[in-house]
């Protein structure tokens, strides 16, 4: 009883000194909200609220997302057109529902301007409704095909690849440059993976050439044994394969350790080979595989890029650095064209889709219909660099990309 | 036939690393009655302490006994303070508490060790293949299949066959009158929970060479070894070992040949196990006072 006595003392002047430690806080300047600020500091600040994974199976790609996104807003001095922005990150560990309430606490509680990120598609999809109801400007980093399809909407911008243009360019290449049959596909049993080969086999087979066997294996396989094993046995021309994040360095780990590195040319969607989260992991066990992707960082457009990145201390750049990085340039581009004000969101869509932004991925023009980039599609072969790590060399670039959109 | 052997092989490998995981969860659930969800951390910690170990050029054989130790630190530290005054509760607080503390221990080890995905440069003895009728196999699966033999050996020597063995088992059975006899069991079972968690550790870094390092891989771990401990038998050392052979047969073998419902395919066949015998393969002994 005395014990409880005396804490109940001590607390009593702890909670007052709190309180006024607050009220201090809250009467600071540059600590109070927005909108009190708003007629004396001048413009008021843009609230970029960015949705991304920072728990779960793509944690290192939010990461990364996150890193360009910072680049990019310190690199402006943390104001665009004129107006401060204030960025704010919502973690959605790659779950659906999880994503849908963070953006709707991004949009009710916190009152963004713009809305941003999402590496995955099951997440994208979900938000779309969700953005799209609230008449948000979203710029939505997945890549699920449907999201420049069926799913599009208005208030959705896209900068950045469909796996379909990934999936095509790869046959393309394939077919034109490696071998006209005897192709095995393997690939993660979901969503992205079932869209990337998919779309790879319908194009080569429209090209003419053959595809032999098709092989599947659960997403988050811990043990790539008996898939490769089966692959070693069948003896293709040529594997096409598509895994990401962990998968793919266990895969291409594994795909060394069975002997099939140096032997059967293996293709893919840059992801299987993505320069910052998967080379590392692999040493040379990538070397000479091919990957058709929309980011490469010896493609010259990423250039500027990628030195702003390394001089904070990281390797060369990825896939979701470089989206992270190019999605703020192209809020940017369409805050400057609005004159720094989004509220008549219809005029500023089309002004933003005027004509091409300068980004680190090229330069990038947008399909109206869909509000989908238009990209320059590198087709990307590991080789070592100078210093002896592996880098994703442009060989070839299909220029112009552009999803089929609606059409398809 | 080259085909078939280097699939067994595979399923072989597949379950020592299987073994490896589940005898530090099944030594602290069947001596101790303690169930622990934070072995996951365990064994993540020892794979990142493997892989910064063999990135760093020392020799590396060295990498296992240093990742044994850096869990068994861990778990002696966590031992203290808070899994002492867990033993006597119920499951469900063992489970809040172990639960609480993996996502505790994940986020630190993210702080500490970074969000990338990092994996191990396997020394030249580990990288090569032999081959099997033609087939190339990969001599890092032999080792791993020799660890996970070798180990689960020593272990079961270990508590079955020698004097601290019998002391470990009868402070289970009657805590009471072994103090009686002079022998401090507070201690004996600190014992029991730093071997776990330098087990978990050891299998950590033999894995590192197949699952890599990344956040999360604690979470993948933990299930894999829970459900090997469940399917062979709670409590049992040779239930252990029943279940890591069946659930990596179950799960090789379903990815041969129903590849695309391997996962869905492999769990039916272990949900039916358990319908049929409710205990595991191999059903614990009752010990009783």
């Amino acid at each position: 009883m005395q014990d409880r006595d005396r804490a109940g003392h001590a607390a009593a002047p702890r909670r007052a000194l709190l309180g006024g430690l607050a009220a201090a806080a809250l009467s600071h300047p540059a600590l109070a909200r927005p909108t009190l600020a708003q007629g004396a500091a001048g413009a008021r600040p843009l609230r970029i609220g960015m949705i991304t994974s920072l728990s779960g199976p793509f944690t290192a790609l939010g990461e990364s997302m996150r890193a360009g996104m910072n680049l990019f807003l310190a690199g402006s001095g943390r104001a665009v057109a004129g107006r401060p922005v204030e960025f704010l990150v919502e973690d959605d560990a790659a779950r659906p529902e999880e994503g849908v309430r963070r953006a709707r606490k991004l949009v009710g509680q916190d009152r963004v301007d713009v809305l941003c990120g999402v590496i995955s598609s099951g997440v994208a999809l979900a938000l779309r409704d969700v953005v799209t109801e609230a008449r948000v400007p979203t710029f939505l980093l997945g890549s699920a095909n449907d999201l420049a399809r069926k799913a599009a909407s208005p208030y959705i911008v896209r900068p950045t690849k469909t796996n379909w243009m990934l999936g095509t360019t790869a046959a393309r290449w394939t077919f034109e440059r490696i071998s006209k049959g005897r192709v095995l596909t393997a690939g993660s049993d979901y969503a992205a993976g079932r869209e990337f080969v998919g779309d790879f086999a319908a194009t080569y087979r429209e090209l003419g050439g053959r595809i032999d066997r098709q092989l599947w294996t659960p997403l988050g396989s811990t043990d790539f044994g008996p898939l490769l094993t089966a692959i070693a046995a069948e003896r293709p021309e040529v594997v096409y394969a598509f895994f990401a994040g962990s998968d793919a360095v266990r895969f291409l780990r594994q795909w060394k350790e069975y002997r099939l590195a140096g032997r059967v040319p293996l293709v893919g969607p840059g992801a299987l080979f993505d320069q910052e989260d998967v080379l590392p992991a692999v040493g040379d066990a990538a070397l000479g595989a091919v990957g058709a992707f929309h980011q490469s960082p010896t493609a010259p457009a990423a250039a500027a890029f990628g030195r702003a990145y390394a001089a904070t201390g990281k390797p060369l750049p990825g896939e979701f650095s470089t989206t992270g990085y190019v999605c703020g340039q192209v809020i940017g581009a369409a805050l400057e064209r609005a004159e720094g004000d989004l509220s008549d969101w219809e005029r500023a869509r089309a002004v933003l889709f005027d004509r091409p932004v300068d980004t680190a991925f090229g330069r990038m023009p947008f399909d109206p219909r869909n509000g989908q980039a238009i990209l320059d599609i590198h087709v990307n072969e590991v080789r070592r660099g100078a210093d002896g790590k592996m880098v994703n060399t442009v060989l070839h670039t299909y220029e112009a990309v552009r999803d089929p959109g609606p059409a398809a | 036939m080259g085909l078939v052997l280097v699939q067994f092989l595979n399923a072989l490998s597949f379950s020592a690393l299987l073994l490896l995981t589940g005898l530090g969860l099944s030594v602290v659930l069947s001596l101790m009655n303690f169930l622990n969800l934070a072995h996951g951390s365990f064994y993540l910690l020892g794979s990142y302490v493997a892989v910064l170990w063999l990135g760093a050029g020392l020799p590396w054989w060295m990498a296992f006994p240093a990742a044994f130790l850096a869990a068994a630190l861990a778990g002696a530290l966590l031992e203290r303070f808070p899994f002492r005054g867990f033993y006597g509760r119920p499951h469900l607080m063992q489970v809040l508490l172990t639960y609480g503390l993996s996502v505790i221990l994940a986020d630190l080890m993210r702080w500490g060790f970074g969000a990338a995905i990092l994996s191990p440069e396997l020394p030249e003895a580990l990288s090569g293949v032999v081959f099997v009728l033609d087939m190339p196999f990969p001599v890092y699966r032999l080792f791993l299949v020799a660890a996970g033999t070798l180990l689960a050996g020593l272990l079961w020597w270990g508590l079955d066959r020698t004097l601290w063995g019998a002391v470990i088992r009868a402070a289970v059975a009657d805590r009471g009158i072994v103090e009686t006899l002079g022998i401090d069991t507070g201690r004996v079972l600190a014992a029991v929970l730093v071997l776990s968690a330098g087990l978990g550790g050891l299998s950590g870094a033999l894995g590192a060479g197949m699952l890599a390092a990344y956040p999360g891989l604690d979470e993948e771990v933990l299930i894999l070894a829970l459900v090997t401990v469940v399917v062979g038998g709670l409590g049992t050392f040779r239930g252990t070992v029943a279940g890591a052979l069946a659930v990596g047969f179950a799960l090789t073998f379903s990815r041969v040949w129903l590849p695309e419902l391997a996962n869905g395919a492999a769990f039916a066949a272990m949900a039916l196990l358990l319908m049929l015998r409710p205990d595991g393969i191999v059903a614990p002994r009752q010990r009783q006072v």
